[in-house]
């Protein structure tokens, strides 16, 4: 005979839910219950609490010197500290050798003679709160306290496995320097530190995130940055909430001018050249601990359109590539828009040898142009993002299917046109061929919009929608510096850092968008010639 | 937020507004479209009515069979639709009943008249054609010397289309410059000037080979076509208005052994009007550049005495060809120079009392033709081969 379970109501299921929830837990700890006693022995009693169930943290109660007089507690975080400091530098000083000065040591006196006579690092502070104490186990420092004392002995031996230094794998370089960041805040700020030896150098930290307390370090050069530009960072960061940051993305969207807009307002890099660079162009970076991208402000459109290289290659070779990426950038946001529009509004534009190959390979197609151009824009993208993601052994199935089915079957069984099929590689090749990935990002997601707007109203519709896109750019602002300068407002003298790179003898000041408080970046007269060489200076064609 | 609201409510009242004043614009596919490359107007059989030809491009067909399958045996790349009608906007539309995409212009390259319905006169079927806006002014005006819709059945060998053809043989012309060029533009022009006659290419069928050939130039009296320039009298007619690209100038040599052919490598005239004593007196200057291209005599035509009396043989020759146009337009009475225009420019106030007159004036106008013409240079060698 079968049971029958009759359901709940629910009331009667609220009741039972709140019953199986009523078995005890973990109360959450308030560190102000706490406080560092003198009492050793109570202060192991905290400590224990308070790391409940915490396996990695390490609670080591010993005794100081060869005769065990005087007690000591040692606490730290296996993983984040260096064991052999520790055991070599530490505990081996402080329980045998005591360098000669066990006779002097009383129970009144240790903590003193301890940090001032005996322990061997380099780098110890003293702490008075239990919160203090606690911070500091938790970012890999060993808490030192002595029987007696309040006061506790925090000793600097981080040390944990960490990526070694590599190339960044997102902004290659044929020349230039192959570093890339870490994600260890330390390894960047002193890559940082290396590529500009100047006290001028600032780097500020802040601890942002209730749980994940991750430094943020704020770099700029004093004598360059603008103060204003300084300040409003600052301001920026310190408003932020939030219990966690793992990325540079997440201080990103909580600092930027205009949180609706799709385009990116602050860059980001993993090269340290770049920001030395933009550093003493007078702007700021912001470093945070956890991951190799740097983000970097206030920007400027044009910056999406700068490679680090650049500045290492040939000039001709850099001025040509920089208008090859501005003529990429408008192939990439609009050529499928431009083909649709062309081929069902406007065919008497397109030459007549050219319209008739297109009809040719149309004749036939059962869907629409600009159904065919979203479906292999969206296939496309669906291609890349698969290519992605998927491990790397099985990512070039992917390409293999994207180029067979697409490239090959589709037009063979006439799905789709071989036209489109070449417009949307095009398109791809240009969308690739930008340098930054998120400016890259944006152009893909407004090209659906132009594209559909194309396909309903032909060129007025992209006009339309070129024409919302440079309203909405040309009020973009980017910690005050409009995001279109130089172009708009027009500054001609910047322009030689925009579409062009001019030789670095021609480029004399920083620009002048960052408001700078140095606005000169080299001598006059840097043209190498034969009269500067001689060291006469003035004989120059300056 | 009510801020917000308002600007919203203004954008979308604004994008609503900008959609509606765009003017006439319509979503085609390409597959419902098709292209008309060339139209010929001819007389048809019933009186008083039209027959239209336009020759549609059959995108499928135009190009070349893949991979050798088929060979040359398919159908033709194109297909030419006639229709009788009353006016050529209803015929244009009737078309439509025997075709099943809708006909578009843009791409039409050449517009045919045949010589009758040139002689009764083009300006009643023109004006279609400038009034709809899917017509090119680009497109080429033609004359065919017999019916329209045969030279829309020429064989071509190289192009794909007989029209296609014609367009790129009237774009070939400034080789020779024998044959006049003139799109919708340029014939309206001079269909709306008060003086000016209009002119056009002409086209001949070969009997034999039913291959299209260009033979020289239509001319009009007001819309009327009244006659026919041969290739010499076009040039004649080209030197003066100013239309000389290249060309060949043949003459004989100094010594009268053989022939020595110059080409025509620059040019440019200018048409001086001038009224003295009530009667109006043109002078037309005509400069003009040219290498030795070719020499058929012994001689060594580089030597100083022979190069100069070269140059004079130049400009000789080309006296004589617009001497030659001046004749026949004259003969026509139809001003395909443009010299009212000219004295109309210069003389604007007396002009009221000339304009009605002109047709009296033109055969009468003394023109005086100076020539300067210069040789430049003699190819990649001096002499001709021959044994020293």
């Amino acid at each position: 005979m079968r049971r029958v379970i009759r359901p709940l109501d629910m009331d009667q299921w609220k009741e039972k839910r709140q019953q199986k929830n009523t078995k005890p837990v973990d109360i959450a700890i308030d560190l102000k219950d706490y406080a560092l006693e003198k009492d050793i022995g109570k202060n192991e009693q905290n400590y224990r609490t308070i790391f409940r169930k915490c396996s990695d943290v390490v609670i080591r109660p010993f005794k100081l010197g060869t005769n065990c007089e005087v007690k000591a507690l040692l606490v730290y975080v296996d993983g984040l500290i260096d064991k052999s400091l520790v055991n070599n530098f530490l505990m081996r000083s402080v329980m045998l050798l005591m360098g000669g000065k066990e006779h002097l040591m009383i129970r009144e006196n240790s903590f003193d003679l301890l940090k001032d006579c005996v322990i061997n690092i380099g780098e110890v502070s003293v702490e008075d709160t239990i919160e203090k104490a606690i911070d500091k186990i938790l970012v890999g420092e060993c808490i030192f306290m002595v029987d007696g004392h309040r006061e506790v002995l925090s000793v600097s031996v981080r040390g944990w496995e960490a990526r070694g230094i590599s190339e960044p794998d997102t902004e290659a370089v044929v020349r230039g320097p192959r570093e890339g960041f870490t994600e260890t805040l330390r390894f960047n700020t002193a890559m940082l530190r290396r590529k500009i030896k100047s006290p001028d150098l600032k780097i500020e930290i802040k601890t942002k995130g209730k749980y994940t307390k991750t430094d943020i370090a704020v770099c700029y050069i004093s004598a360059l940055s603008n103060q204003g530009v300084i300040h409003e960072v600052f301001k920026r960061i310190d408003r932020i909430d939030i219990d966690g940051i793992l990325e540079s993305s997440y201080i990103e969207e909580l600092i930027e001018d205009e949180p609706w807009s799709p385009f990116p307002q602050i860059e980001y890099t993993e090269r340290p050249d770049v920001v030395a660079a933009n550093l003493m162009e007078g702007r700021v970076a912001i470093m945070v601990d956890g991951t190799p991208f740097v983000l970097i402000v206030p920007t400027i459109f044009a910056q999406f359109l700068q490679s680090s290289e650049d500045y290492y290659q040939r000039f001709y070779l850099s001025s040509l590539f920089r208008m090859g990426r501005f003529l990429a950038l408008n192939i990439a946001l609009l050529l499928p828009s431009i083909y649709v529009a062309a081929t069902t509004f406007h065919q008497e534009m397109i030459p007549t040898s050219l319209l008739v190959s297109i009809a040719n390979q149309r004749e036939g197609v059962p869907f629409p142009a600009l159904l065919e151009a979203l479906v292999m824009e969206f296939t496309f993208e669906l291609l890349r993002e698969a290519g992605i993601r998927l491990p790397k052994p099985i990512g070039q199935a992917v390409s293999i299917v994207g180029a067979l089915v697409i490239g090959d079957a589709a037009v063979a069984a006439g799905l789709v046109s071989p036209a489109m099929v070449i417009v949307v590689a095009i398109t791809a090749i240009a969308s690739f061929s930008l340098p930054a990935f998120n400016m890259a990002i944006t152009l893909r997601i407004l090209r659906f919009p132009i594209t559909f707007l194309a396909g309903m109203l032909g060129f007025y519709g992209i006009i339309l929608a070129l024409l919302a896109i440079l309203i909405h750019l040309t009020s973009l602002r980017s910690f005050g510096v409009p995001y279109l300068a130089p172009v708009a407002p027009f500054r001609l003298d910047e322009l030689r850092d925009v579409l062009l790179r001019v030789p670095w003898w021609r480029m004399d000041y920083r620009p002048e968008s960052m408001e700078p408080r140095d606005k000169r970046r080299q001598g006059e007269r840097q043209k190498p010639s034969p009269e500067n060489r001689n060291g006469k200076g003035d004989g120059g064609n300056a | 937020m009510q801020k917000f609201r308002k600007n919203t409510v203004t954008i979308i009242f604004l994008l609503i507004v900008m959609l509606g004043i765009t003017g006439c614009w319509n979503r085609r596919e390409l597959d419902t479209l098709a292209f008309v490359s060339g139209l010929g107007i001819d007389k048809a059989r019933e009186p008083g009515k039209l027959q239209l030809t336009a020759q549609i491009i059959k995108p499928g067909e135009i190009k070349a069979p893949e991979a050798g399958g088929g060979g040359m045996g398919g159908s033709k790349p194109y297909w030419n639709i006639s229709q009788i009608g009353n006016t050529v906007f209803s015929t244009v539309r009737a078309m439509t009943l025997k075709s099943n995409r809708k006909l578009f212009f843009p791409h039409n390259e050449v517009i045919i008249f045949s010589q009758d319905i040139a002689r009764e006169g083009v300006r009643k079927y023109i004006d279609f054609l400038i009034r709809d806006p899917e017509f090119r002014r680009l497109a080429w005006i033609v004359v065919a010397k017999d019916k329209a819709s045969e030279v829309l059945e020429t064989k071509t060998e190289l192009a794909k289309l007989p029209a296609r053809n014609i367009a790129e043989l009237i774009k070939a012309r400034s080789a020779t410059s024998e044959v006049s060029a003139v799109n919708m533009q340029e014939f309206l022009t001079r269909l709306m000037s008060k003086t000016t006659a209009p002119i056009a290419s002409l086209i001949e069928v070969s009997a034999k080979e039913k291959t299209a050939q260009l033979t020289g130039t239509a001319v009009f009296k007001d819309d009327k076509l009244v006659g026919f320039l041969n290739k010499t009298e076009t040039r004649g007619l080209l030197w003066v208005i100013n239309e000389i690209k290249s060309g060949i100038i043949t003459v004989s040599c100094p010594d009268g052994k053989g022939k020595a052919s110059l080409e025509i490598i620059q040019a440019s005239s200018k048409i001086k009007p001038e009224i003295k004593d009530n009667d109006i007196h043109i002078t037309v200057e005509v400069k003009a550049e040219g290498h030795l291209g070719s020499q058929m005599c012994l001689e060594d035509l580089t030597q100083i005495p022979a190069w100069n009396s070269l140059e004079k043989r130049q400009s000789e020759a080309i006296r004589s060809e617009v001497l030659a146009a001046l004749k026949k337009a004259r003969q026509l009475n139809a001003d395909i120079f443009g010299f009212g225009e000219a004295v109309h420019k210069k003389y604007s106030r007396l002009w009221k009392d000339i304009e009605d007159q002109w047709d009296e004036f033109f055969p009468n106008i003394e023109v005086t033709v100076k020539v300067e013409s210069k040789l430049r240079r003699s190819g990649l060698t001096v002499k001709p081969p021959r044994p020293e």
